[in-house]
């Protein structure tokens, strides 16, 4: 468990640097098990922040949001810092950016926090449906949640994302100040799922996917919350030429979906925020993983892990596999 | 044929007339109605607009820069700037384009008879203005004094030369053309629009401005008629957002609680100033 | 019923609940609370052909049939039946829009109380209710071991005409038992929003900073437009190949940046705070100013499924706190 107390602490002082404009973490949320993101401009905001297996969110899509927009005259453009909450995979999609000089290393200070695993809020709202008032979760063996003067302890494993019972990095990778003890990384990611599926026959594996891309409503809630989609003009907004056409049917959803997960190729990190979003409940991060996979047995590279490494589709090494080159 | 307002109309390219070359090209295009009955019934009144469709391109909002005084045809002058625009200029004579319309609101030009009218306009915002000036000129005696206030970026930029030297030889109409940076061979007044409004000094009294162009320059002239004594009733302009549906269905045109295509384009600076939105 | 419409019903699939095309009543989920989807899917399709036509040495139009199969929208909860009398306003006026007045023309709302009402609900503060009839043409409300079943309109009375057998009429008791069900719905409902004097209060805060800070964390991602059944915005756009093509609706968002910018480059809407800004606003403020009523019917989806927790009812009270 994280101490509130330190992490306070901690954003208060960082948000006072000079060369800091805002710090963004989380708070609690409106209703029931939502955690919402929160922004300090001042030590006295520091207050709200908390942190708890609740907090889902991947704060590292804020710095890439950051609008270029007009300005009154005589105004300069707000340069300063930007401090960031990070979990363990958040902190990979920050390694990452700064991999790819999608921003400067020196733009963001990453106040780093150890998780040992958030919960699904799909998976907490059908335990809990019905849910008004805000409910505290505590992390001890189990997660512990006090609903209406009954306490509940329910094992962790049945709430937690399952992208968190595969996580190598407890621990974020890349921290300026980190709060807390480091933990020791005691999982390993083994593509389970991935090779599962590999072994279906073509068949049943399209049609599996068929069915998931005709859900897909095509409103973008996953290009917009992941971190690493930050084209300032996306290929489905271009219109000459138009890549992808706007209307929603079973071949342009699937050029989207697939198109999207080849562009991450290298890149995602498996946060799984676009499955989260997603609001027709699409599988998203099986299609991520499984290039993650592919990437990491051709190329033995990761994403995320070190700054000083070259993202991989920048980098040629003469060793990289040739088969597919006649 | 329309209980379909989503159903264009065909229409032939007649005419392409080349008003202004260069970076910023514009060309004039005067489009007739494939259906006879339509050449002849299809009214509209200045100000008002139409969707032009490049069948497989896209729709694109113009205003009708012909007067409704000639008949059986519309001109639609645009500026190469996007993709329907782009695809619009290397259209050639006889090429079939959708037309659909007329849409939005009017000049009040029943209502300002017998008023002087005075008419600044910026670039390819001459464009609505031209439809207005041929209509009043047309119907000269029901009007007071004309003054056609209008410049661009350099001389080349200036649309409707040919229309406009010939509204110069006449004596019951006075043009006051500019450009914002001086040229050779240019005698005329040299400098921005709205300045070149400050000099001419067009008297309030019982006048209406109307103005068009470029955002920044509209926000000038505006401040300069006031300052010149008109009162919001007095001045009006038309403006433009991106559409698409045209009719005040799609929600995208707005300012405010106003849609562009349904409750404009014209809106006199009183109703802008009171409406909240950005534009 | 089967028999002689179209039938749409709430339809459980794989973790969500949709509105889709059922052909046997074992489909049904009646256990849902509401679905993902709004049925505005159903009647403002996400993509909809507008015409036909084929280029060549000139073009021809080639009109599509406006569809005239008669379909029933099974188990419609009241805030979405609300919602379609909302887009009739949109879609009706000087201009009529032939493809959805069709469908709702042929289309009959079977509607079904809400007797569990959702955390994020909040249609009784928008003068509605888990188990009004006002926008139906029929309700089915579960009153234990039989349905009280309401008739509002001639399309309802058709429809119930052929089930004759099936019905019986409604005596004062079971009445009473509807409005037990009713008040225990309303009671049900936490969440509420004071819509009195908003439109004049927003009018008095267009340009007050409160917007920027409830702005910074959206994301622009545009799922609550999506997802809610009173938006309507669409884009028109043209899909070829060489020598032929269509004119297609599809639904747009005034979230994503591209909607409002112009080929010159500018943009009225630049930044998240203008867009974030324009939706309340066109909710609260430019719907009732031009058609009367508020274009929110408070189903919840947005709260529900928003990724980072923007609650428009707690914009909306915050709003109302800010001092001008």
């Amino acid at each position: 468990m994280v101490n509130i107390d330190k992490l306070r602490k901690t954003v208060r002082e960082t948000v006072a640097r000079e060369d800091i404009k805002y710090v963004v973490g989380y708070e609690k949320g409106t209703y029931g098990f939502q955690v919402s993101p929160c922004f300090a401009f001042t030590p006295e905001d520091a207050d709200k922040f908390i942190f708890s297996p609740l907090c889902v969110n991947n704060l590292v899509v804020y710095p890439m949001l950051e609008e270029k927009l007009p300005l009154p005259k005589g105004e300069k453009e707000d340069t300063r810092k930007i401090g960031i909450i990070v979990k363990g995979c958040d902190s990979k999609a920050a390694v990452q950016i700064i991999q790819e000089r999608g921003m400067k290393r020196e733009h963001v200070v990453l106040i780093g926090v150890p998780c040992t695993g958030v919960i699904d809020p799909r998976k907490i709202r059908a335990k809990f449906p019905h849910q008004m008032k805000n409910v505290e979760v505590k992390e001890e063996e189990k997660f512990v949640f006090t609903i209406d003067g009954t306490t509940h302890k329910v094992p962790k494993e049945e709430l937690m994302f399952d992208k968190c019972k595969h996580c190598e990095n407890p621990t974020p990778v890349l921290y300026d100040v980190l709060v807390g003890d480091e933990i020791e990384s005691t999982k390993k990611e083994d593509y389970e799922t991935v090779k599962a599926f590999e072994k279906k026959p073509l068949r049943e594996k399209w049609d599996h996917w068929r069915k998931q891309f005709d859900r897909c409503i095509r409103c973008y809630a996953c290009r917009n919350v992941c971190p690493m989609c930050y084209c300032k003009k996306c290929m489905v907004d271009q219109l000459s030429p138009q890549w992808v056409r706007r209307s929603v049917n079973l071949s342009e959803n699937t050029v989207w979906n697939i198109m999207r997960a080849y562009h991450l190729a290298g890149r995602c990190i498996g946060c799984g925020e676009c499955e989260r979003a997603c609001p027709m409940g699409i599988p998203l991060t099986d299609l991520n993983k499984k290039i993650q996979r592919d990437v990491k047995e051709m190329f033995n590279y990761s994403p995320g892990l070190n700054v000083q490494e070259k993202a991989l589709l920048v980098a040629f090494n003469p060793q990289d596999p040739e088969e597919f080159i006649l | 044929m329309n209980n379909n307002p989503y159903l264009p109309w065909l229409a032939t390219i007649e005419e392409i007339r080349v008003e202004v070359t260069g970076d910023r090209p514009v060309k004039t295009f005067k489009l007739a109605f494939q259906d006879e009955k339509l050449q002849k019934d299809f009214s509209y009144l200045p100000g008002q607009c139409v969707m032009v469709s490049l069948f497989g391109v896209g729709e694109c909002f113009f205003a009708i820069s012909s007067s409704p005084t000639q008949k059986g045809y519309v001109e639609v002058s645009v500026i190469k700037l996007g993709k329907v625009t782009s695809a619009l200029h290397e259209c050639e004579l006889g090429d079939v384009l959708g037309v659909r319309g007329p849409y939005g609101n009017t000049f009040d030009v029943d209502g300002w008879r017998g008023k002087n009218i005075v008419f600044i306009g910026g670039g390819i915002g001459q464009a609505p203005l031209r439809s207005l000036i041929n209509y009043v000129v047309n119907n000269r005696k029901k009007y007071g004094k004309l003054d056609v206030i209008y410049g661009a970026r350099a001389s080349q930029d200036l649309c409707f030369k040919k229309e406009l030297s010939e509204l110069e030889k006449r004596e019951d109409v006075n043009v006051h053309l500019s450009i914002d940076v001086g040229e050779n061979g240019w005698k005329k007044f040299v400098g921005f629009v709205p300045d070149n409004l400050l000099r001419v000094k067009p008297s309030p009294k019982n006048t209406v401005a109307v103005t068009c162009g470029p955002p920044i320059m509209i926000e000038f002239v505006i401040h300069n008629l006031l300052k010149l004594g008109f009162t919001e009733e007095q001045i009006f302009t038309t403006l433009e957002m991106r559409m698409k549906c045209g009719i005040g269905k799609c929600g995208r045109c707005n300012i405010g609680n106003l849609y562009v295509c349904k409750d404009g384009p014209v809106f006199s600076y009183k109703q802008l100033k009171n409406i909240q939105g950005e534009r | 019923m089967l028999a002689e419409y179209q039938v749409f019903g709430p339809v459980h699939d794989d973790g969500v609940t949709l509105f889709r095309q059922i052909k046997d009543p074992s489909e049904l989920d009646l256990q849902f609370s509401n679905s993902s989807m709004p049925p505005k899917a159903l009647l403002l399709r996400q993509t909809e052909t507008l015409f036909k036509f084929r280029l060549g040495r000139t073009v021809k139009i080639d009109r599509v049939n406006l569809p005239d199969d008669r379909t029933v929208i099974f188990g419609i909860r009241p805030c979405d039946a609300r919602s379609l009398t909302i887009l009739d306003q949109v879609f009706k006026g000087e201009y009529e829009d032939p493809y959805y007045l069709a469908k709702r023309k042929n289309t009959v709302l079977v509607g079904l109380s809400c007797t569990r009402p959702e955390v994020n609900c909040f249609c009784t503060s928008l003068n509605d209710g888990p188990a009004s009839a006002e926008n139906m043409d029929v309700l089915f409300t579960d009153i234990g071991e039989k349905y009280y079943v309401e008739v509002k309109s001639d399309k309802g009375k058709h429809l119930i005409a052929g089930m004759k057998g099936l019905l019986t009429s409604a005596k004062e008791e079971n009445e009473k038992k509807k409005k037990e069900v009713e008040r225990k719905a309303v009671a049900s409902i936490t969440r509420s929003m004071n819509i009195e004097g908003l439109v004049n209060t927003l009018d008095n805060m267009f340009e007050n900073p409160f917007w920027q800070t409830i702005a910074m964390k959206c994301l622009g991602c545009g799922v609550c437009t999506y997802l809610c059944p009173t938006c309507h915005c669409f884009d028109i756009q043209d899909e070829t190949t060489v020598t032929k093509g269509a004119r297609v609706c599809v639904w747009d968002s005034c979230m994503y940046p591209e909607y409002t910018s112009q080929a010159s480059g500018y943009n009225p809407r630049p930044g998240r705070m203008n867009r974030v800004r324009n939706r309340v606003y066109h909710k609260f403020n430019y719907f009732p100013k031009n058609l009367d009523v508020t274009a929110c019917v408070g189903c919840g989806r947005c709260i529900d499924n928003c990724p980072v927790n923007v609650d428009i009812v707690d914009v909306v009270t915050r709003a109302q706190e800010v001092k001008v």
